[in-house]
């Protein structure tokens, strides 16, 4: 029986202080220590035997005393013992009193260490640094204290000062310090903590080997490093040593567990399980045990034991470390039952126990994951990074981190993020995968690569491919204008189902009953009965989408039907898919079925009544219709559904703007200018909220253009047109023309037109062929003209206003051959005369002279042919031709065909006088030409005959004219206009064709990009014009206002508007009631701009703008 | 069910060419070819080598449709100033110069049995027929004009503006497609209209009824959809879309089995009726292609199917149907 003796001062006797019978009070003993006056290693000795080290301190004395629950006891005798009083009274006993000042120091170390409330941790720490203090006072060079130091600072987690006391221990050469175990220890400790596991294992080893009868703890110490270095088997036999040494069954069996998991066999782990519940059985309070039972439950799913377990094992442990682990297990086992407030709150409190993510990382990692569950980015991020921190090369938390940084749109940094995961793993499909979504919206190559990567790796580990995926790279390859591979993708993302019949042809749609009245009813019927014929009409919810996709991409290859049916099918099953509507809507639309297509946009409106793309193509299409102001409205309510977002609607409305600046029947310059403004200004709102905004700028442009700065115009056109080319969803030949038009309009007739037209309409244009009909006719080749213009009409035949134009080319043609034909027929007699000799040279020039003429005859029998059909026309059609002009024309051109016939018997005079001149040189020459002149003779006579032939087709025809004229007449007095004088007419032409030249093209300019001006200045060159040129250049403008005008019906609501004008003209001229007649006429035509204005080429504009947002479903 | 390029003449005519048609073999030749152009001349050629047989001039502005008599001894072409001309295929003559004003002349077609020419009157709303005997006109079909669209405010390009005739096998039928979309189907024997078929809503320029089913009409319309209609009972059969602008020509393959079909976008297309989808796409034209036409069966030792198609590249192209 251990018992102390304690001197009774100044006799020899000793109390006898059982230490297993302490007193109760421990003031009682104190009462012997002070009354004896016992030396003070007495004092200890009651507390602490001596100790090698303060570790063996709290494991043989201490432990006593806590057995016996006499802490307070314990440490009211040591603080007795390090009161003042004893300092005084055994001031020379140094090196007992360290040890008490360092007992009570490891106490309140151990304390702290264990106390879990931050503050009363913090006073216990404050207390034993000031006992250490105090020890260091009394002696510097004390190791134990050192020793202590170090430990309380690494139970602070000061790891550089505790390992600096430590060292300073290790570094006393006076005693064999240098081997001193406890120091040896503490530094290990501290380089285990660092992770610096071979070091640590250095120094345990040679703690070891200092002493061998150490305890197990060091072997603990051995068995962890090993066990952190990998060396799996070798820390199993430092343990098992460990647990020979001493029975610390409840801390070794798990760790030994554990090691058997990390080594990842089945039955290994099953004996590990065995293990720990043995471990449990032993002793159910182990924490770590718990922890680590509760794991395994965690991951065999009997979340109920997890909890209880965990509980427990919150319950039993006071450490830090343990209780986190606990916590995170809890944690953990809420979140996969999708409980994220309680899984947060335990994740949150496991962090708080651990503090440093060094220690255990996984807590902050489900902090994380529950932080980005609930939206909290910011604080999800700094828990992930914390992770990164310690694992900087863990995918999962790269992925995780590039995923919040795309939320956090931080697009640059995710990316970033997202490439060092798929660097790090190149076999990671959801990384390639995130990385691909994220390169969509600014690289659509590198996307695809990365998803294609996905897939690969996918297909590869067997697994199945997501269908967003295969869509993803459908859509990817369909923006690229790969189709093919967008419909393999396409196709292998729908997989099996009811569409694979209707893709390759198997069943087609249901013939329908030509009236059509009842669409719906009819799609309906024909799903259904597919249904009960026993196909299966199935569509996932999840294929929708990509249903959807290769449905438009269909229709980009123009397979239209096919689309048509998979919208149709969408519909059936998902009625409300509002883009399905809008794409049938479009496609009708397309077909100008437009009575349909309203009726589609009507249900997409009945899904939602304030979808602003059905709103806007509501609007398309009522202008389409010419429901002027219903159009606006709608407009108007897609802009307000949208807030004012939506650049479409606000565009349209600026397009809206637009026309009815030009169409604006009474051509108030002050309304027009009012219109053009508002446009301006919707143009540049669109443009101030997307900058890159084509139509905006193209139409903002245009505006321009009409208030003449052709300069500004045509850079943003010609900017446009470069930003617009490669890119497959938008093509916009409107700024191609609109730059051929601002060219023209500056007099540069350029080949501009020709261009568009081959680009982008697959020359089914007939308005770009006007345009290049009119570049022609300015440039003066008549030919040109014609072929462009016939071409026009063979493309649209109804369009009459292309024949009108058509006759005037050709009569204009007529016109300027007759006239050159007279300056040759000149030149001919003069060469003759000169030249008498050669007679190929004129045999050569009478052709010169004689085919012209003929092609003229035909040219004008033609014009007439022409222009008096359309008068006949007019009788059964209302196409907006004055009968009087076209009239005028027949006139015309009748007149010019008896100018004709006098040059064809000037061209006979000629001939007959070049035969006998031929004769004459003939007979001068010698009999070897006669052959020859036989050939000419016999050319010349077939030459005549036909000429002949020629003339009498033109009496004919002249009679005709009479005739048709008849007919006319019989409403109209006679014209007096056709006879005038050929001579007349020829002088004054040339001369002042030349001298109008440009003036003509001013005023055409204007024509076609009013400029606001009223045309009164311009007319003042042309009135002292002889009528008849007159009339002709009147037709001249005539084409080009008829140019645009594709309802050229308005010319008779215009004729009002038009005879304020021929007033004003009236006045500037003195003009004789001959002349007022004609201008009459002419004014007329004047009249007839407007309606080239209200149809300038921007009509096209708002057409091409199609709907870029039901393109981009993906 | 393939065509096969055989041959294909650059710069046939000096303009683009705009119709195309056989002219049926005779006992003394086999098969020709007969072309029509902007450049107001009309080619005959000679088929495998596409070999130019004969130009036959007269027209004025440009050929817009050519027709041969199902003898093949005569034939007719007609221009843009509205004048038909019919003559002697192997002598050129000229039998006769039908006209009458004001109608306009688009496409043209004889009737099976040669005794009806059938001239679709453009904006006459109406089809001449001439007698192919006395070169008279024997008939005017109407369209009628749907009711209430009267109004003079009808725009132009969307009236029923007559572009196109087709004569069914049996010759009792007339179709011919319009403008503004329509298709209209007339009772020759009594000339009586019948009733329109709907499904179209832009010009209609070509159309043609299978040779085996005198029920079938197929058209072609500027919406790039090629439909397929029963003619009697009112009703679309069907429709095929693939070419990406408008389908300008088509015709059947005499077996009935096959359509092809020419469009401005440049294309050939062959198009199965059983699958009623695009077997074949011919890319060789490099502009739009004005017309197809398969060589009707007959003539000495000829039995191999041929497709000639025209184009506004002023090229011919033949192919080998089989």
């Amino acid at each position: 029986m251990a018992s102390v003796y304690i001197p009774v001062q100044n006799s020899e006797e000793e109390v006898r202080v059982s230490l297993e019978q302490l007193p109760r009070d421990a003031s009682d003993i104190l009462d012997i220590l002070k009354a004896e006056q016992a030396p003070l290693d007495l004092w200890l000795v009651i507390a602490v035997l001596k100790t090698v080290s303060v570790l063996q301190f709290f494991d043989s004395r201490f432990r006593e005393y806590f057995k016996q629950g006499k802490i307070e006891q314990f440490r009211q005798i040591l603080e007795e013992g390090s009161s003042p009083e004893i300092d005084e009274y055994y001031a020379d006993v140094k090196y007992e009193r360290i040890a008490i000042l360092n007992a009570l120091g490891a106490y309140y170390s151990y304390l702290g260490k264990v106390e879990t409330k931050q503050r009363e941790k913090d006073d216990h720490f404050i207390l034993a640094t000031q006992y250490y203090n105090k020890a260091s006072r009394i002696d510097m060079h004390e190791p134990s204290t050192w020793i202590g130091k170090g430990q309380l600072l690494l139970a602070k987690g000061d790891l550089d000062q505790a390992s600096a006391a430590f060292k300073i221990v290790l570094d006393d050469n006076r005693d064999d310090n240098r081997d001193n175990v406890p120091a040896l220890l503490g530094q290990a400790c501290v380089l285990f903590n660092r992770g610096r596991y071979s070091d640590s294992l250095e120094l345990y080893k040679r703690a070891l080997q200092v002493h061998p009868n150490c305890p197990a703890s060091v072997r603990l110490g051995i068995g962890l490093c090993r066990y952190k270095m990998g060396q799996f088997e070798k820390a199993r036999q430092a343990f098992k040593r460990a647990l020979q040494i001493q029975k610390m069954l409840r801390l070794l069996w798990p760790l030994e567990s554990w090691i058997c998991k990390q080594m990842k066999a089945a039955d290994e782990t099953w004996k590990g399980m065995e293990k720990m519940q043995k471990a449990f059985e032993i002793y159910p309070y182990c924490a770590m045990a718990l922890n680590y039972l509760a794991n395994h439950f965690f991951f065999t799913g009997q979340h109920f034991l997890v909890e209880q377990l965990t509980e427990t094992a919150l319950a039993v442990s006071s450490l830090g470390l343990m209780k986190s682990h606990s916590y995170y297990n809890l944690a953990r086992s809420y979140h996969s039952k999708g409980d994220y407030e309680k899984a947060g709150m335990y994740y949150m409190a496991s962090v708080k126990e651990c503090n440093k993510p060094h220690d255990f990382v996984l807590p902050y990692f489900g902090l994380g994951q529950v932080q980005l569950k609930w939206g909290d980015f910011r604080s999800s991020l700094s828990n992930f990074e914390k992770v990164l921190e310690v694992y900087p090369e863990n995918c999962e938390t790269l992925k995780v981190i590039g995923h919040i940084y795309v939320q956090l749109s931080q697009t640059e940094k995710a990316l970033e993020v997202l490439r060092k995961a798929t660097k790090i793993d190149p076999r990671d499909a959801q990384a390639f995968l995130e990385l691909g979504e994220l390169l969509i919206q600014s690289d659509a190559g590198a996307a695809l690569d990365a998803f294609r990567t996905a897939r690969g790796l996918l297909k590869k580990n067997g697994g199945e491919v997501p269908i967003e995926l295969l869509n993803n790279i459908g859509v990817l390859h369909f923006e690229r204008g790969e189709f093919e591979l967008a419909e393999q993708t396409f196709r292998e993302a729908l997989g099996d189902g009811v569409w694979l019949s209707f893709l390759d042809g198997k069943v087609h749609s249901p013939p329908v009953d030509s009236d059509a009245s009842s669409r719906q009813y009819n799609d309906l019927q024909f799903f259904r009965r597919l249904e009960e014929e026993g196909t299966p009409v199935d569509l996932p919810w999840d294929k929708v989408t990509t249903l959807f996709n290769h449905a438009r991409l269909l229709e980009q290859l123009h397979d239209n039907e096919k689309a048509s049916i998979l919208y149709k099918l969408i519909l059936f099953k998902y009625p409300d898919y509002i883009d399905a509507y809008l794409r049938l809507a479009a496609i009708a639309k397309a077909r100008n079925n437009t009575q349909l297509s309203i009726e589609l946009i009507g249900d997409a409106l009945k899904v939602n009544d304030r979808c602003p793309n059905a709103l806007s193509m509501l609007g398309t299409l009522e202008l389409k219709s010419d429901d002027w102001l219903k159009a606006k409205d709608t407009f108007r309510a897609a802009r307000e559904a949208t807030d004012g977002k939506d650049s479409y609607a606000t565009l349209a409305l600026g397009n809206w703007n637009y026309y009815a600046a030009l169409r604006s029947e009474k051509r108030g310059p002050k309304l027009e200018a009012t219109h053009l403004e508002k446009a301006k200004e919707l143009y540049t709102k669109v443009l101030v909220q997307h900058p890159s905004n084509f139509y905006a700028a193209n139409g903002a442009a245009v505006v321009l253009a009409e208030k003449g700065q052709f300069d500004v115009s045509k850079d943003i056109f010609t900017q446009v047109q470069e930003a617009a080319s490669g890119n497959i969803f938008v093509q916009m030949p409107d700024v191609w023309i609109n730059v051929a038009h601002v060219y023209f309009a500056q007099g540069h007739f350029a080949l501009a037109y020709q261009n568009c037209l081959r680009k982008f309409y697959y020359n089914t244009d007939t308005q770009v062929l006007l345009y290049l009909a009119r570049t022609h006719y300015e440039a003066e080749q008549w030919q040109d003209c014609k072929k462009t213009l016939l071409r026009a009409i063979h493309l649209a035949p109804s369009n009459y206003t292309l024949r009108f134009d058509a006759g005037v080319a050709m009569q204009k043609f007529s016109m300027f051959t007759l006239q050159k034909t007279k300056k040759t027929a000149d030149e001919f007699c003069i060469c003759s005369v000169t030249e008498e000799n050669t007679i190929d040279f004129e045999c050569r020039a009478f052709d010169a002279l004689y085919v012209p003429v003929r092609s003229t005859v035909a040219e004008l029998k033609n014009a007439v042919r022409v222009f008096s059909q359309l008068s006949t026309a007019s009788s059964l059609h209302y196409h907006g031709f004055d009968e009087k002009k076209i009239e005028t024309h027949v006139g015309y051109c009748k007149h010019l065909l008896d100018a004709a016939k006098v040059h064809h018997e000037a061209a006979e005079r000629e001939e007959q006088q070049n035969r006998q001149r031929l004769e004459l040189a003939r007979q001068v020459n010698l009999a070897e030409e006669a052959r020859r002149k036989a050939e000419e003779q016999r050319k010349l006579q077939l030459e005549k005959r036909k000429q002949e032939d020629l003339l009498k087709q033109v009496r004919q025809q002249e009679e005709n004219f009479k005739r048709v004229k008849e007919q006319w007449r019989s409403t109209e007095p006679a014209s007096k206009r056709k006879e005038r004088s050929q001579m007349e007419d020829e002088d004054g032409r040339g001369e002042k064709r030349r001298r109008k030249g440009g003036k003509r093209r001013k005023r055409d300019k204007k024509s076609r990009y009013e400029m606001g001006e009223t045309e009164g200045d311009m007319m003042d060159g042309e009135m002292e014009d002889d009528d008849a040129y007159m009339n002709n250049e009147d037709d001249g403008n005539r084409i080009n206002d008829q140019e645009d005008d594709r309802a050229d019906n308005n010319a008779q609501v215009l004729a009002a508007a038009g005879l304020e004008d021929s007033d004003a003209e009236d006045d500037a001229g003195a003009p004789s009631s001959n002349i007022n007649r004609r201008r009459r006429a002419w004014s007329e035509s004047d009249d007839d701009e407007p309606s080239v204005r209200q149809l300038e080429a921007s009509p096209t504009r708002e057409n091409s703008a199609e709907f870029p947002g039901s393109d981009g479903e993906a | 069910m393939k065509l096969a390029g055989l041959k294909s003449k650059e710069n046939a005519h000096e303009e683009s060419i705009w119709a195309a048609t056989w002219v049926p073999a005779t006992e003394s030749r086999p098969a020709l070819l007969l072309t029509g152009s902007l450049d107001e001349t009309v080619r005959l050629w000679r088929s495998d080598e596409l070999e130019l047989q004969v130009t036959n001039t007269g027209h004025c502005l440009g050929v817009v449709s050519v027709a041969a008599h199902p003898s093949g001894v005569i034939a007719a072409s007609a221009s843009l100033d509205s004048f038909v001309r019919v003559f002697d295929v192997d002598t050129n003559a000229t039998i006769s110069t039908l006209e009458a004003p004001p109608s306009e002349v688009w496409k043209m077609q004889f009737d099976p049995k040669g005794t009806i020419l059938a001239v679709a009157g453009g904006g006459s709303l109406s089809i001449k027929l001439w007698d192919t005997a006395t070169w008279k006109l024997v008939a005017t079909l109407s369209v009628p004009r749907p009711e209430g669209s009267n109004k003079p405010a009808d725009r132009s390009g969307s009236s029923k503006f007559v572009l196109s005739v087709a004569w069914s096998p049996d010759g009792k039928r007339l179709a011919c497609g319009s403008m503004d979309g329509t298709i209209s189907i007339f009772d020759v024997a009594r000339a009586k209209f019948l009733h329109h078929l709907e499904g179209h809503f832009m010009p209609v320029r070509s159309l043609a009824y299978s040779p085996v089913d005198p029920r079938v009409l197929f058209t072609a319309s500027d919406d790039t959809h090629i439909h397929i209609y029963d003619a009697e009972g009112k009703s679309m059969i069907g429709a095929m879309s693939g070419h990406a602008s408008w389908v300008l020509s088509l015709d059947v393959s005499p077996d009935g089995a096959a359509v092809a079909s020419g469009s401005s976008d440049r294309t050939v297309r062959l198009w199965d009726l059983n699958m009623r989808a695009a077997v074949q796409t011919m890319s060789n034209h490099t502009d739009q292609v004005w017309a197809v036409a398969f060589r009707p069966p007959g003539g000495t030792g000829v039995r191999a199917g041929r497709l000639a198609s025209v184009s506004d590249d002023k090229s011919i192209s033949l192919y080998d149907y089989s």
